[in-house]
């Protein structure tokens, strides 16, 4: 997995590559957590370029929204696509996060 | 089914009257195109102008049968689609021969014998499914695409007629083809449903302005009769042995057209279209056999599912198989009225041109697309490569071939002869060596998720899988790796065996250690956040969902999953 971290006026984008599996969640658990942990921040990641993510990975996610809630950050999710959306609806994940179809869709809800 | 976006009626569905009749008459309009295979073959055996029009009232009766017969939603006979036949050159190459060898009779008699072949093969297709995989019938799709679309251009250019092509014709067909990409991409409604109709008046009215029809031809048709019956004293059926290979081949092309376009029409109509429908492919198979069949019998030539038309309701939008009985309507009609024969036979030949060529457009992606579906490795791209390239050689380099032998000529006569027989030998031959069963052995110390991805990606293209199943079972096989090497405590190494053929894939996980839960129930959001028991119920939830079916045994110490996926 990696990972790669930009600014876009006042938003965070963590775009997430490759495989997001037990051995690579608790990486990105600590750098989501980070990251939402202050309060306000808002946050887009970026999935579009994600092959796999098993239940560690959507653990992980579940546990930064939480985080989000408690620190009124925001937190939106933007490319989730084809085989990865796939799992999302299979695991029930769809209507628990906010979802944009784009990076730029993604940072304006985020905004 | 679920209705695609560009469908405006689908198979299922009844359209206005008004949009069944413009459909119905564009698709004759397009059909006709097609008479001039029979009218060739009059000419082989130098037939008067009478029993060339009585064969061709003949024809049009067998046509509207054929038009009825395939779009049968019910019953043994039909593939329920709008799939109509017409005459085809997969015929017409044997049909001259046999002219040229023994008059009408021997072209009647062995069309029979080809629409029996097909009956035959139709009723064999289920066993023979996996010779038929669906790229090579994308393939047989896309060269018919190709192949229409060099025929078209051909026409408009006037290549090999006696009077070439001249400006007019390019205004002729610049007015038709434009016409009709105009009204299909820049109109909705009407327009769009009746594009290639206007296209072609427009071209005929285009072709009036500028003196286009010869007076022969008018004259010809004011001579005939406004109505009369086709008579039936041509009436006569010979077998020759050694026309055996050629109509053969021919009537195992035809299947391939017809597998062809019944998988278009399936996936034109479903949006959620994953895998061809075996039993309305081989009623759809039967059909075209039989119609060929009863065309022999009632003498008139061979007749093939048309993938013009298919082309022709992909770009419409029009799939109703209502349209199908209208158009078998409209042409029993046009039977029992030759003048109206003529009209379509002096079909100007830059608005016919026009019109093969915007229908090759749509047949040639849709071939492309389902060749596409499919994963391929080196042997199938191979089969289809070679084919495909061998294939367009002949309409490339029509000379070359000559110097065969005789017996093999039957099948250089067109590349949608040569293409899809070349694809079936090369996937009998690659068949060969492609094991059914495919295992793996994982270390739980040495876990290579990029391993067990290819493991699932190379074995799903060396079968020919399917991608989203593929895809299904690869989630599956590094889920669960992931989560019994960690909650599991596996003893040893984990045994992997993946088995497919055309209908199914299993993926069996083995190792020594406790079942890893598959819950039905999804674990709630606290309880996959507050433990790791939860995320693992989470992916024992998953596992279970994204497979067809699931069993887990835990025998002597060692547990077993099986995930099955259909195909």
């Amino acid at each position: 997995m990696d990972l790669n971290e930009e600014q876009a006026g006042g938003v965070t984008v963590l775009q997430v590559m490759g495989r997001i599996d037990s051995t690579t969640a608790p990486v990105l658990g600590e750098r989501l957590t980070a990251m939402v942990g202050a309060a306000g921040a808002r946050v887009v990641v970026d999935f579009s370029q994600l092959d796999y993510i098993s239940s560690a990975g959507f653990r992980i996610l579940l546990l930064a929204a939480k985080r989000a809630d408690q620190t009124t950050s925001k937190l939106v999710l933007c490319g989730v696509s084809g085989k990865v959306r796939q799992l999302f609806d299979l695991g029930g994940f769809l209507d628990l996060f906010t979802i944009a179809h784009t990076r730029e869709e993604g940072i304006a809800a985020a905004g | 089914m679920r209705k695609p976006p560009g469908i405006v009626y689908a198979v299922d569905e009844v359209p206005p009257f008004g949009v069944v009749v413009l459909s119905a008459l564009q698709q004759v309009g397009l059909m006709s195109i097609n008479l001039i295979y029979i009218i060739l073959v009059m000419r082989e055996v130098g037939a008067t102008p009478e029993l060339t029009a009585s064969v061709m009232s003949i024809s049009l009766l067998v046509l509207a049968l054929g038009a009825v017969l395939q779009a049968l939603p019910r019953g043994p006979i039909g593939s329920g689609f709008l799939c109509q036949p017409v005459p085809t050159a997969v015929y017409l190459v044997p049909s001259l021969i046999a002219a040229k060898a023994g008059g009408l009779s021997l072209v009647f008699g062995m069309t029979v014998f080809a629409g029996l072949v097909e009956v035959a093969l139709s009723r064999a297709l289920f066993k023979l499914r996996p010779l038929f995989p669906p790229e090579i019938a994308g393939l047989v799709v896309a060269l018919i695409g190709l192949a229409t679309g060099a025929v078209a251009i051909r026409t408009i250019l006037g290549v090999g007629a006696s009077i070439a092509s001249g400006p007019s014709d390019a205004v002729v067909a610049v007015a038709a083809l434009g016409t009709m990409i105009v009204l299909n991409v820049w109109t909705r409604g009407g327009l769009r449903l009746a594009c290639v109709l206007i296209g072609m008046i427009v071209g005929y009215g285009v072709t009036a302005l500028l003196g286009g029809f010869r007076h022969a031809e008018w004259e010809t048709m004011v001579a005939m009769h406004w109505m009369t019956f086709p008579h039936l004293d041509y009436v006569g059926w010979a077998f020759d042995a050694s026309l055996v290979i050629p109509f053969g081949v021919a009537a195992v092309a035809a299947t391939l057209k017809v597998i062809g376009n019944v998988t278009t029409c399936q996936k034109l109509n479903d949006a959620d279209w994953v895998r061809a429908d075996m039993t309305s492919i081989s009623r759809g198979v039967l059909a075209d056999g039989l119609t060929t069949a009863v065309a022999g019998a009632v003498c008139t030539t061979g007749v093939s599912s048309a993938t013009m038309c298919v082309g022709l309701a992909s770009a419409t939008g029009v799939t109703s198989r209502q349209v199908a009985y209208a158009v078998g309507a409209v042409l029993a009609v046009l039977a029992f009225f030759p003048q109206l024969g003529v009209v379509l036979s002096v079909i100007p030949r830059a608005v016919a041109g026009s019109a093969l060529l915007f229908a090759a457009t749509f047949i040639f992606v849709n071939g492309l697309e389902i060749m596409t579906s499919r994963l391929l490795d080196a042997r199938r791209t191979f089969v289809i490569g070679l084919s495909f390239m061998c294939g367009l050689a002949i309409d490339f380099f029509p000379g070359a071939f000559a110097q065969f032998p005789g017996w093999v000529q039957p099948v250089l006569v067109s590349s949608i002869v040569l293409g899809p027989v070349m694809a079936l030998v090369l996937n009998g031959i690659f068949r060969l060596g492609v094991r059914k069963t495919q295992k793996m052995v994982v270390e739980p110390t040495r876990v290579d998720p990029a391993a067990i991805e290819a493991y699932m990606e190379t074995s799903g293209a060396e079968w020919g899988a399917r991608r989203d199943v593929i895809d299904r079972a690869s989630f599956n096989l590094s889920q669960s790796v992931e989560v019994i090497v960690e909650s599991c405590d596996p003893q040893g190494p984990l045994e992997i065996e993946a088995t497919f053929d055309e209908f199914n894939l299993d993926l069996r996980v083995s190792y020594v250690g406790p079942p890893l839960a598959l819950p039905e129930r999804r674990p709630t959001n606290e309880e996959i956040m507050e433990s790791e028991d939860g995320q693992r119920r989470l992916a024992g939830f998953m596992l279970r969902r994204h497979a067809d079916r699931i069993a887990a045994t835990h025998r002597a110490g060692r547990s077993t999953i099986l995930f099955h996926f259909d195909h």
